[in-house]
């Protein structure tokens, strides 16, 4: 989504410049009438605005406003019912950072972050590796490695729930293998449950930095790797010097998305741990928090507070990211589009 | 040419969204008018469904030139939508309430109706103060009761048998004795459904129910500060409790209605001896037994005396569920109340949803074994409180869950959960 905006303001911007150095270079052209220029500009930007106007009254209306509101409520000791009248100022802010609760739902979402990162980015390099190789049922890993992907949250976590349960399915097998020692409390044990919910989510979103990262291999011209061949690089070497630079751009921007992703982690937390047992667990989020002390408990204006805190967290960081590593890959399109 | 085609789509678009407009006006329009009404229930499949069908249908009948239009909405979705539709006054006629500090909160927005007066006089009386207090604010009257779930510990009498337990133990330390003998019989003693949360607080609440006096808990429901020595009390004795581990494996992770391998689905299976429920539970049970039909050996006994605690050891603890009319609801909402409380169609929503009437003229249709020791002990409790996270409000009541949680975790202590209710007091 961000990334085709980007291109969308990148194409109309450089296009008017087009149009204007076209028109200096043939000044003396006679057929190019001011007026037929002016009306097409005028009809264009109507057809802008036509085309446009809905999607950014969209955006507007169901993004934009429901921010705005989200900081005005946030000011307010306000149980949902009726408008809000009990104002606070910032004391929903200082609770906020004062709760011991949401401190640690912030350390869970630091380390789910960076382990994402961690645990996800070299498995889903050396899979896009392999995968890139010409073997037998290579179409049919790729799906089976995608297909995680595309099932829904719901799901997983449904499905993963049951199986990690104290009576579930993994504990059923390690009985029946002849290792009860290894039984665990998957899901309540506090040391262990976030290290489940970390298979869980690699094994749900693996695949996709997969086919962001194959989708990026096939962009690396065929010529780099003869080339290197001639050279007489080995194949680790070819892959060290020429793949993994190259592949980059697409790994910085998968590891974007997956920061945000884990920042705003929600849904297979609600699933697997319930309403009320992530806390507990040590597997809550900024996000679980917010439900947990907003909606479940009816503190509406405690809640908005909570979501702008995650919205600025959220935005800090995604800005410093685009400035200090994304930077390199924006600056290289637009010097692109300069030539 | 082509400006004519972009006004000409421009145009037909503003009539599109015109149209789209009008679609919106003519759905809220419905609740001013005094012949059709709204109504929201809870009950989306089965008995249930169809005996609110039946009902409004025959009150259309008896009241020409009055609809009513049924939208069942499922449980967990009612308080949200209810919330939703509350704020964009576009409220239903008709909707479900369970009283206490949330009913208190749509009072104090000036949303539901006060129907102090348009109760007739057989239904005021076939109710009884019990029932009609679960929905008083002030003194006044917001809400119609239609059934009262009262809380104990239902359980396996076969069970109990196999493990040598002959009588239904009646205070703690009996039912430390059932406990161990259960587990020496092999059988986990205790369901609990602790990813729900709300299962593991209710032990909580009835301790408090043991450890409070009557006073001190309708003290707290005022002020939200559980200062009192007997709240810090409740919480040892859940600790003390917890410690002889009776709860079934895994319970922090078990649900407790879905699904065979929740708490209920344990008790219909056999599978764990007893579970502390409300008066829902024998219909729950029944629908996840291998047959779907009632649990044949389920019985009840109520919750355990407690040594030295305040509470008198009869008093009991349960919901009452009923319906309340949105403040803008025409005449015909109270009329439609009162309607469904008459004797024959309590007794048929008593068969629908295999509870307990609030009406006490209906009240002898009753027959399920376990559904009528619970009868017997609430018509002879000294006094009877609602849920206790329905009496504190929805704050208080989510912070009492994630306390409890985590005490039976081993992550709290007793003082935690006082502690958790102040803190929630200051978020809301």
């Amino acid at each position: 989504m961000s990334e085709s905006s980007d291109k969308d303001v990148l194409t109309s911007r450089t296009s008017p410049g087009a149009i204007a150095t076209v028109g200096d270079e043939r000044p003396s052209s006679p057929t190019v009438r001011p007026a037929q220029r002016r009306r097409p500009d005028w009809r264009k930007r109507l057809e802008i605005l036509l085309l446009s106007g809905p999607a950014i009254f969209m955006f507007l209306a169901f993004v934009i406003f429901p921010v705005v509101m989200a900081a005005y409520y946030g000011f307010f000791r306000w149980k949902g019912y009726g408008a809000p009248t009990d104002f606070v100022g910032l004391d929903n802010y200082l609770i906020i950072f004062k709760d011991s609760a949401f401190h640690e739902a912030l350390m869970h979402n630091g380390f789910i972050l960076v382990m994402s990162l961690v645990l996800q980015g070299p498995a889903a390099v050396a899979l896009a590796l392999l995968l890139n190789q010409n073997m037998r049922g290579r179409s049919l890993v790729r799906v089976l490695i995608f297909v995680p992907y595309v099932i829904s949250e719901v799901i997983v976590g449904t499905g993963w729930s049951l199986m990690l349960q104290t009576n579930g399915a993994v504990n059923g097998m390690l009985v029946k293998m002849g290792l009860p020692g290894w039984t665990v409390d998957w899901l309540s044990d506090p040391k262990v449950a976030i290290w489940s919910l970390m298979v869980i989510i690699t094994w749900k979103y693996v695949g996709f930095a997969v086919i962001l990262f194959l989708a990026g291999l096939q962009s690396i011209p065929t010529e780099l790797f003869e080339a290197s061949a001639i050279d007489g690089a080995t194949y680790w070497k070819t892959q060290r010097y020429i793949t993994l630079p190259l592949l980059g751009p697409t790994i910085r921007i998968w590891a974007f998305l997956s920061i945000i992703g884990s920042l705003q982690l929600f849904d297979l937390v609600y699933i697997v741990w319930g309403q009320y047992v992530a806390s507990t667990a040590g597997t809550s989020t900024m996000a679980t928090y917010m439900v947990t002390n907003g909606r479940m408990a009816g503190n509406y204006g405690f809640g908005n507070a909570v979501a702008v805190v995650l919205f600025f967290i959220s935005l800090a960081i995604a800005l410093v990211y685009q400035r200090f590593v994304l930077r390199r890959d924006t600056e290289g399109a637009l010097t692109e589009g300069k030539k | 040419m082509k400006l004519r085609k972009i006004l000409a789509i421009s145009a037909a678009m503003a009539v599109g969204a015109g149209a789209l407009g009008a679609c919106g006006g003519d759905d809220s329009g419905s609740g001013s008018d005094d012949s059709s009404m709204t109504f929201w229930h809870n009950s989306t499949t089965g008995e249930g469904k169809a005996y609110w069908e039946s009902t409004v249908a025959d009150f259309e009948a008896a009241n020409p030139g009055v609809t009513i239009s049924i939208q069942a909405i499922q449980n967990e979705d009612m308080d949200g939508k209810l919330q939703t539709a509350l704020n964009s006054g576009d409220a239903p006629d008709i909707f479900m309430a369970r009283g206490g500090g949330k009913l208190a909160d749509v009072v104090e927005a000036g949303q539901v109706k006060d129907i102090s007066d348009a109760i007739d006089d057989t239904t005021r009386a076939a109710l009884g103060d019990a029932a009609l207090n679960a929905f008083s604010v002030d003194g006044k009257i917001y809400g119609m009761p239609t059934a009262i779930l009262p809380g104990g510990v239902y359980y396996s009498q076969d069970l109990f048998d196999q493990a040598g337990i002959t009588a239904a133990p009646t205070t703690m330390d009996e039912l430390d004795t059932a406990v161990s003998a259960l587990k020496t019989a092999g059988i986990s003693p205790v369901a609990l459904g602790g990813k729900d949360a709300w299962p593991a607080a209710h032990w909580y609440y009835f301790f408090a129910l043991r450890e409070c006096s009557q006073q001190t808990i309708e003290d707290a429901a005022k002020s939200k500060s559980f200062d009192d020595p007997c709240w810090l009390a409740a919480g040892e004795d859940l600790q003390a409790f917890a410690d002889t581990e009776p709860f079934n494996d895994g319970f922090l992770t078990t649900t407790a209605q879905q699904g065979a391998g929740s708490s209920a689905g344990l008790i219909a299976n056999h599978l764990a001896g007893m579970e502390l429920m409300g008066a829902w539970n024998p219909g729950v049970i029944a629908s996840l037994t291998p047959d779907e039909k009632p649990l044949a050996d389920l019985a009840w006994f109520p919750f355990p005396a407690v040594d030295g605690g305040d509470g008198d050891p009869g008093a009991m603890m349960g919901g009452v569920d009923g319906f309340s009319c949105s403040v803008d609801a025409p005449d015909a909402c109270t009329d439609f109340l009162n309607f469904f409380m008459q004797k024959e169609y309590q007794e048929g929503y008593a068969n629908a949803f295999h509870t307990l009437p609030a009406s006490k003229d209906a009240q002898g249709v009753v027959s399920e074994p376990a559904l009528q020791s619970i009868l017997t002990a609430y018509n002879e409790a000294p006094y009877v409180t609602v849920w206790m996270d329905t009496l504190f409000g929805q704050n208080v009541g989510n912070a009492l869950n994630s306390g409890v949680v985590d005490l039976l975790a081993g992550k709290g202590d007793p003082a935690g959960i006082v502690q958790a209710v102040a803190d929630a007091a200051a978020k809301g």
